[in-house]
């Protein structure tokens, strides 16, 4: 995997970039154990159900909030053809919506 | 409502058909994501490799921590030698959704011994654990096979090249004028879609998007994504309350 313009040294791997890999490795995991553990053997009340149920829905829509509020106009363009488009369709034709009409608008409107 | 106890009704679906092909219906059902994941990641193996990063550390970084946003983050902030502590902290804040996402998959790992739910959640990425959940509650059973189909497809794109790209390097261009970042909006969209209970269920997701938004514009970093899900738990819980 050592491409022709990679020095030869850094095909090794260096011990203080390993221990930072390691470190972020462990904070994620820690994050990705830590909501299911805390939670495990709790039966919880009807408000926390509530609030759990809305949970995933609001983590989703935060990690795209981004995408509602990007300047350009041909991107907002092709997120509103992508948000009619996964309120019809499955998964793939979607996705393959989504991408021509990003791609396509913003070659049209640089 | 139901959905709070899954396993009552999962014993009625042990006998579920095709035990076996759970596996291969999961990995079908990431092939759109893992479309959007290769651009992606060709993407942050080139950046990666810019920073100085060899071929093997790129896809050792990818394997290990195998979460798209603090790696990028992470590359962004790269110095030679790095910044520990500070890629640590930075990590934690863009991951700590996933204890948000861990938390609403908890009621439906319940049958699960930890030996199983560990490792598993070793793989809990943005979209493996959102056609999970899907998935769990479209057939009324979480379906650990199905879970590590998908985990299989978006692990193995995802290093396989974010590797390449650290090896292509500066060859590659700027993939993101092609579109292909959309597919993301478009994959957590046919999601969002797939858990709409109506209007009245969505206020909280509302309420997220508007403060993740805010919080984007107006707050250098990675806060948004936690502000925005504190601020749609927060109405979650306030209308839940006036409810009671």
């Amino acid at each position: 995997m050592i491409g022709a313009d990679t020095p030869v040294g850094a095909a090794l791997v260096d011990a203080w970039t390993a221990a930072t890999v390691v470190a972020m490795a462990a904070v994620t995991y820690l994050t990705r154990i830590g909501g299911y553990l805390a939670l495990r053997n709790r039966r919880l009340g009807p408000r926390a159900v509530a609030v759990m149920e809305a949970a995933p829905g609001c983590v989703l829509i935060a990690v795209i909030a981004p995408d509602f509020v990007s300047g350009r106009p041909a991107d907002l363009l092709a997120l509103a053809i992508t948000v009619l488009a996964a309120s019809r369709w499955p998964m793939l034709p979607t996705v393959l919506i989504g991408i021509a009409s990003a791609g396509v608008l913003r070659h049209l409107w640089g | 409502m139901s959905d709070a106890s899954p396993c009552i009704d999962a014993a009625a679906l042990d006998d579920a058909p095709a035990r076996r092909g759970e596996f291969r219906r999961g990995l079908s059902a990431a092939v759109p994501v893992m479309l959007g994941f290769v651009p992606f990641a060709l993407v942050l193996g080139a950046q990666a490799a810019q920073k100085g990063l060899s071929a093997l550390e790129v896809p050792l970084m990818t394997g290990l921590n195998f979460g798209g946003g603090s790696e990028f983050a992470a590359v962004e902030l790269w110095t030679s030698p790095p910044h520990l502590a500070l890629i640590a902290a930075m990590t934690a804040l863009i991951n700590s959704r996933h204890l948000l996402m861990g938390a609403a998959l908890a009621p439906w790992l319940q049958r699960l011994p930890l030996r199983k739910t560990l490792p598993a959640l070793f793989f809990m990425c943005d979209e493996s654990w959102a056609l999970g959940l899907a998935d769990a509650r479209r057939h009324r059973r979480f379906s650990l096979r199905y879970y590590l189909g998908v985990s299989a497809g978006l692990y193995l794109v995802w290093i396989g090249c974010t590797a390449l790209g650290a090896w292509l390097g500066p060859r590659l261009g700027d993939v993101r004028a092609y579109g292909f970042d959309m597919a993301f909006a478009a994959v957590f969209l046919v999601l969002l879609r797939g858990m709409w209970k109506g209007w009245s269920a969505a206020v909280p997701w509302l309420a997220s998007l508007i403060a993740a938004a805010a919080t984007y514009l107006l707050v250098p970093g990675a806060w948004y994504v936690a502000a925005g899900a504190a601020a749609g738990l927060a109405v979650a819980a306030w209308r839940a309350e006036r409810a009671a």
